[in-house]
């Protein structure tokens, strides 16, 4: 007769470490598991902390937006806006109509740099390789823009506190209709390599699904909250920096697994492209940068402003003491909450649902570590 | 907009005497009214103690243990069904040293407000992730930089430094280039070059 | 029925190989062949520092005004500068540069009021040691010079 213990099966506890191709950076997930099913994860963070909040309160408030863009470095340009918008709010100053139509248009071009960097290295985790060489290829166009506007790929320094430091450059208006143009075709071959692919289908499919009040009880937001059928959007909801003139479509999906995920992200950069051609349309001529003061030295108070950034509700809380450097900044990272949600998503998955969960959250360690 | 008026700013009498530095001017603030408000105020009456507009966003500054049953009734009466974030900040001078900060968002009425508590060294506030799970992580990332902790949280450690770490580096009295040299040397083996 | 037979015949796989196969060609690849080929930099672009000379005297144009230092969020700019006392101005005598720590971010260029200091297009900024990334006058006058390697 079998010895009814050795047949006993125990879990398993495993390190899916900091160094792993599929956590998208330095994570950490502890792993508890039932042979190939998930009973349990842990996620251990803190890998990329550089103190960035610190560093906020030992700087003017001119010279911290270089280093508010290494949070989510991904798509920089959003959390400029998002650190400038802050502080113009203590400041209540506003930028100029053609600094905030610029500041759309690049903010714009960023979210569809990051959705296509999600879509390349998600579909890379899932085992599709080529996507992630086409992604990166329509992400050189974007950042080729960037960098002849402010002079980097990556971390852009694009705006200023008040508005913009650099008029837009020659071409900028044509280059921009040319890459809206040209999206749309590239999208579509996406869809389909990818959309109707049945491996793809099968592993995305009802995997990591979250439905509409778990999300609000764990605070997700972004493409995971519209995927669960929530129309929410902050762009809509409580416009900045002249959104309201823009007419776009939020979309969201139903079930709000891993798929419904994926469609709403290339949707969002369908609508994206259209935000950007109506921008481009009507860039109204005039000053770049407001009238604000050489020194920067808001009154006593504090701020919360927050947009909607490519992963989700980015915000700011800074406060001041009247001096020139801040009191206290907050960043609000949307990826750090919405990790939160993995453990809630993982339960029951397999390992390989596992890594397509933690790569449709979309997460950027920079942001959640800051 | 009216800035508060800046108080004067010498010394009457010695004439060498060091001008006194006057007042930063404050951020324009009114009180807040609104039905909301006159709710809040019914129920919880004595435990909140203002009510103010500043740039206009709203906040409310109520006692420490009314934090968790106010946000409890937000999320149940009036739909602010979302915690948007848990954060604190910290004010040495202050008896009441730490100032911990709830921003919580309505959906069904687009409204975003901040509920503040202020509280000394020492005090344990409750945790609010028996109303929005949401605070559970960003709890302990207060507990973590600030060492605010919180009573009854699932599972208090810290999420950012590493475990065993000691001191809080968000306080004002931890320098920028402060490091925990016990740990470092412990760990990494090398001696903090800080 | 369409549909079995797109099942059975992996027609969905197929689509995707084809739009794989489009792009097989020679003229399709988008590959830059660095260091044959040098990329094309954007005039904006915020490389090495470089300290400008007049175009005819050949003097700095720096006016050791220290603005630069000021604005540097990681405050690693030094400069020197000693009192000519025939012109009552400041003339720069050393100029320290530590791109170690240097993130790029363009506060000083901006800051210049002469653009004596220029962010130049030159991203070739590595050496040997951690000291040779400390940049003093000389070097950020002429600039760095990586090994150009021969085809």
């Amino acid at each position: 007769m079998a010895d009814s213990t050795f047949l006993d099966s125990t879990e398993l506890v495993l390190n899916m470490g900091p160094q792993h191709p599929s956590t998208h950076g330095v994570l950490r997930v502890i792993l508890k598991l039932d042979g190939e099913r998930v009973r349990g994860t842990e996620c251990v963070i803190g890998y990329l902390h550089r103190g960035l909040e610190k560093i906020g309160e030992n700087r003017t408030y001119a010279m911290y937006v270089p280093y508010v863009d290494r949070a989510d470095y991904v798509a920089a340009v959003s959390n400029g806006l998002g650190y400038c918008l802050a502080v113009e709010k203590l400041l209540s100053v506003e930028a100029p109509p053609r600094a905030q139509a610029v500041r759309v248009i690049l903010t714009e071009l960023t979210r569809i740099s990051s959705h296509l960097l999600w879509l390349g290295t998600h579909c890379l985790d899932i085992g599709a390789t080529t996507p992630l060489f086409y992604t990166f290829r329509e992400r050189e166009f974007i950042m080729n823009i960037l960098e002849k506007y402010c002079g980097a790929r990556l971390t852009t320094h694009a705006f200023r506190i008040g508005g913009l430091q650099y008029e837009t450059y020659e071409g900028f208006e044509d280059e921009c209709r040319k890459f809206c143009d040209w999206l749309p075709p590239k999208l579509a071959e996406y869809d389909l390599l990818l959309a109707g692919n049945r491996i793809l289908v099968a592993r995305m499919r009802e995997v990591g699904v979250l439905n509409e009040d778990d999300c609000k009880a764990y605070g997700v937001t972004g493409p995971m909250l519209r995927a669960s059928g929530v129309k929410w959007d902050l762009r809509k909801a409580q416009p900045y920096s002249g959104y309201e003139q823009y007419d776009f479509e939020i979309p969201t999906g139903e079930l709000g697994d891993t798929y419904d995920r994926y469609r709403v992200r290339m949707e969002e950069m369908h609508q994206s492209a259209r935000i950007i051609r109506q921008a481009v349309d009507r860039l109204p001529e005039g000053p770049i940068m407001a009238k604000v003061p050489k020194v920067i030295k808001p009154p006593v108070g504090e701020a919360y402003v927050s947009v909607e950034a490519p992963k989700g509700e980015l915000g700011y809380y800074v406060v001041s003491d009247g001096s020139t450097q801040p009191y206290r900044v907050r960043i609000r990272p949307p990826s750090f909450v919405n990790l939160q949600a993995l453990d809630r998503m993982a339960r029951g998955a397999l390992i390989a649902d596992l890594v397509a969960i933690i790569g449709t959250i979309d997460i950027v360690l920079g942001e959640v570590d800051r | 907009m009216a800035d508060q008026p800046k108080p004067e700013g010498k010394a009457p009498t010695a004439p060498t005497a060091p001008a006194a530095p006057k007042a930063p001017p404050q951020a324009p603030s009114t009180p807040w009214e609104s039905e909301l408000t006159r709710m809040l105020q019914e129920r919880f009456g004595e435990q909140i103690s203002e009510f103010t507009t500043q740039l206009g966003q709203q906040f409310l500054v109520a006692k420490p243990e009314a934090a968790i049953p106010i946000l409890e009734y937000l999320k149940l009466e009036a739909s602010f069904d979302y915690l948007v974030d848990v954060t604190a900040v910290d004010y040495p001078k202050r008896t009441e040293r730490f100032d911990l900060v709830y921003v919580v968002y309505s959906f069904a009425r687009n409204q975003r407000i901040r509920v503040k508590i202020r509280f000394p060294e020492g005090y344990r506030p409750a945790t609010a992730t028996g109303v929005h799970l949401t605070a559970d992580w960003l709890e302990r990332e207060v507990f973590d930089m600030f060492g605010i902790e919180f009573a009854g949280h699932p599972n208090m450690r810290r999420i950012l430094m590493p475990e065993g770490w000691q001191g809080y580096p968000l306080r004002k009295d931890y320098s920028i280039i402060q490091q925990d040299e016990a740990w470092v040397r412990e760990n990494l083996g090398i001696e903090s070059a800080q | 029925m369409r549909k079995f037979l797109r099942t059975v015949f992996l027609v969905d796989l197929l689509e995707g190989l084809g739009v794989t196969f489009r792009y097989q060609p020679t003229k399709n690849i988008c590959t830059e062949q660095y260091p044959a080929e040098r990329p094309k930099i954007a005039e904006r672009y915020r490389g090495a520092p470089r300290l400008n000379n007049h175009p005819e005297t050949g003097e700095t144009l720096c006016i050791a005004c220290n603005l630069c230092a000021v604005a540097c969020p990681e405050a690693l700019i030094v400069v020197g500068s000693e009192r000519n006392e025939k012109t009552r101005r400041k003339e720069l005598t050393t100029f320290t540069y530590d791109t170690s720590r240097c993130m790029f971010c363009g506060l000083c260029e901006d800051a210049c009021p002469v653009d004596a200091l220029e962010l130049t297009q030159d991203f070739e900024l590595a050496s040997y040691t951690r000291e040779g990334a400390i940049w003093d006058r000389e070097m950020l006058e002429e600039g760095p010079k990586p090994n150009r390697y021969k085809y």
